[in-house]
């Protein structure tokens, strides 16, 4: 395979998954840049405003604060923030409906 | 009935074959996949000993497990029972100090009672430490020569009973790993094998979704409540399953990080509610309740990955399917442990831990069903004696600690 096929391929690639259609977040399947476009497997893409992580969760449109963060159809935390369109979507804007536990959160 | 099911055929994905599967029959008609000689202790007092005699047959397939607590237990009596009395298990040296409160006589009649080779030596009778290791060697290396000779007789899909785990997730574990996991859980249901998942209190925040799988409604409102009770003990014991390694790695909630260790069931139907120790009536799909009844009592429930495997394992699982994202290196003392790791970054530092890359997925290489039918693969396998990668390493994890159960209600077995 020559080298412009693999550059090619490698922008064709998704480097972000989205479990459900109507999540309002899409899940990094590797590291995404700041400012690099964000894109799932179903086509479509939005710019990162900041770095996500692999496995780490990206706002795919602006999420209120008091709104769920909804991953797979399934509410999985609520924003404790205001949060914008490719933004990294975390501990540090979302906090669990059930336990809190931060005693836990060390490195 | 069993054969009827067996509908998975070596192919174009699935390169291992089933009819190479072979166990050990038991007098109890389970069939075991491993032929394992057990030392157990029964008070932390008599683990140096027990270790002692286990230690030079380490590589030849003596496991040693074992109760801590000198103070009574019916939850730890009748784990080491199950346990004793496991398919993989084909013979059982018991050590006692002596002064322990644990009924060991019972112990060693059940054991008996199952048809297995078992001596009962307590060290304050035995003359202490060295005659007693002196004398458990001898008794440990006759059995391991009868075990090397015991025959073997094909396993079916219907003979196994397999267990799923997950430990130090990240967040590619709900994504890849797990859902691979699902998709090999639900062909081995299909196929009519024995499956379960568990820990309760990793399934907060999934109770409606999965009370909508349950057999009956009355078995969804027993699940429903088995996750309420884990709730409530977390709450109350002011600790969760949900850590610094969960969030490094990308998890922001509890419920975040079970819904993704929820993906390892599958899809199936669930066809009951199982505690530790009590095995599934038939095959197919188990939810096995991890968290003690009553009030907080003992600490934390499992103190770590190893508690909740050993559970699954009193409850009849002759192997362990344990998903991991961070890398968790374990394996288990009676069942052997096939580990998917989500992503291939940790697959390439840790390669020598990790049976299955699922990290394909995330690459794009793979789908989750083709990783999925690794996954059987791989259990195929392991049926067939093939030691997975913790097996190899010589991995022998092992946790057993105080706990209450009450019995199952009337709903969680309506099958």
């Amino acid at each position: 395979m020559s080298q412009v096929q693999t550059q090619v391929t490698m922008e064709q690639v998704a480097n972000m998954v989205v479990l459900t259609a109507g999540d309002n977040v899409g899940i990094a399947v590797r590291d995404i840049a700041a400012n690099e476009t964000a894109r799932a497997t179903e086509g479509g893409g939005i710019a990162a405003i900041e770095a996500i992580p692999q496995g780490h969760k990206i706002a795919l449109a602006p999420v209120a604060a008091g709104d769920a963060i909804i991953r797979f159809s399934v509410p999985v935390g609520i924003a404790t923030a205001a949060i914008p369109t490719g933004a990294l979507v975390h501990i540090h804007n979302v906090r669990s409906r059930y336990l809190d536990n931060v005693e836990d959160h060390y490195e | 009935m069993s054969e009827a099911r067996d509908v998975i055929r070596p192919g174009a994905r699935l390169r291992a074959d089933p009819g190479a599967m072979r166990g050990y029959v038991r007098a109890d008609g389970r069939k075991g996949i491993r032929n394992f000689v057990v030392v157990a202790y029964l008070v932390e007092c008599a683990h140096h000993v027990a270790r002692k005699i286990a230690a030079p047959f380490e590589e030849q397939g003596v496991q040693l497990i074992g109760f801590p607590g000198c103070y009574p237990s019916a939850y730890g009596h009748d784990m080491l029972e199950a346990l004793c009395t496991h398919p993989n298990v084909g013979a059982v040296l018991l050590v006692s100090l002596g002064c322990e409160e644990f009924r060991r006589s019972a112990l060693r009649d059940a054991i008996a009672a199952s048809g297995r080779p078992v001596r009962l030596m307590v060290i304050q009778e035995e003359g202490g430490t060295a005659s007693t290791v002196a004398a458990g060697r001898a008794f440990v290396a006759a059995e391991l020569r009868a075990a090397a000779a015991a025959p073997t007789t094909p396993l079916t899909f219907g003979d196994l009973v397999i267990g799923t785990k997950c430990g130090g997730s990240d967040g590619l574990s709900g994504v890849t790993a797990n859902p691979a996991v699902g998709a090999a859980f639900d062909r081995l249901v299909d196929a009519g094998a024995t499956l379960m998942f568990e820990e309760t209190c990793e399934l907060i925040g999934c109770e409606e979704h999965i009370a909508g799988r349950a057999a009956t409604p009355e078995l969804g409102a027993e699940i429903i409540a088995a996750v309420k009770k884990a709730d409530r003990y977390y709450r109350d014991l002011g600790h969760g399953s949900f850590g610094g390694g969960n969030i490094k790695h990308g998890l922001s909630t509890i419920e975040e990080k079970s819904l993704g260790a929820y993906a390892k069931s599958g899809s199936r139907t669930i066809s009951g509610l199982l505690k530790p120790g009590v095995r599934a009536p038939h095959p197919g799909l188990y939810l096995l309740d991890t968290v003690n009844d009553g009030p907080v009592r003992y600490g934390i429930p499992n103190i770590n990955d190893n508690q909740t495997v050993t559970e699954m394992v009193a409850s009849g699982a002759q192997m362990i399917v344990f998903t991991t994202g961070a890398g968790s290196v374990v394996g288990q003392a009676i069942a052997p442990v096939i580990k998917v790791v989500s992503n291939s970054r940790v697959f390439q530092r840790l390669a020598d831990d990790m049976d299955i890359n699922a990290g394909t997925i995330a690459d794009g290489a793979e789908t989750i069903a083709d990783v999925g039918e690794r996954i059987l693969g791989r259990v195929i396998e392991t049926a067939s004696g093939t030691p997975t990668r913790s097996e190899a390493l010589g991995h022998q994890e092992f946790v057993l600690t105080y706990k209450t159960y009450e019995p199952l209600g009337p709903a969680c077995l309506p099958i």
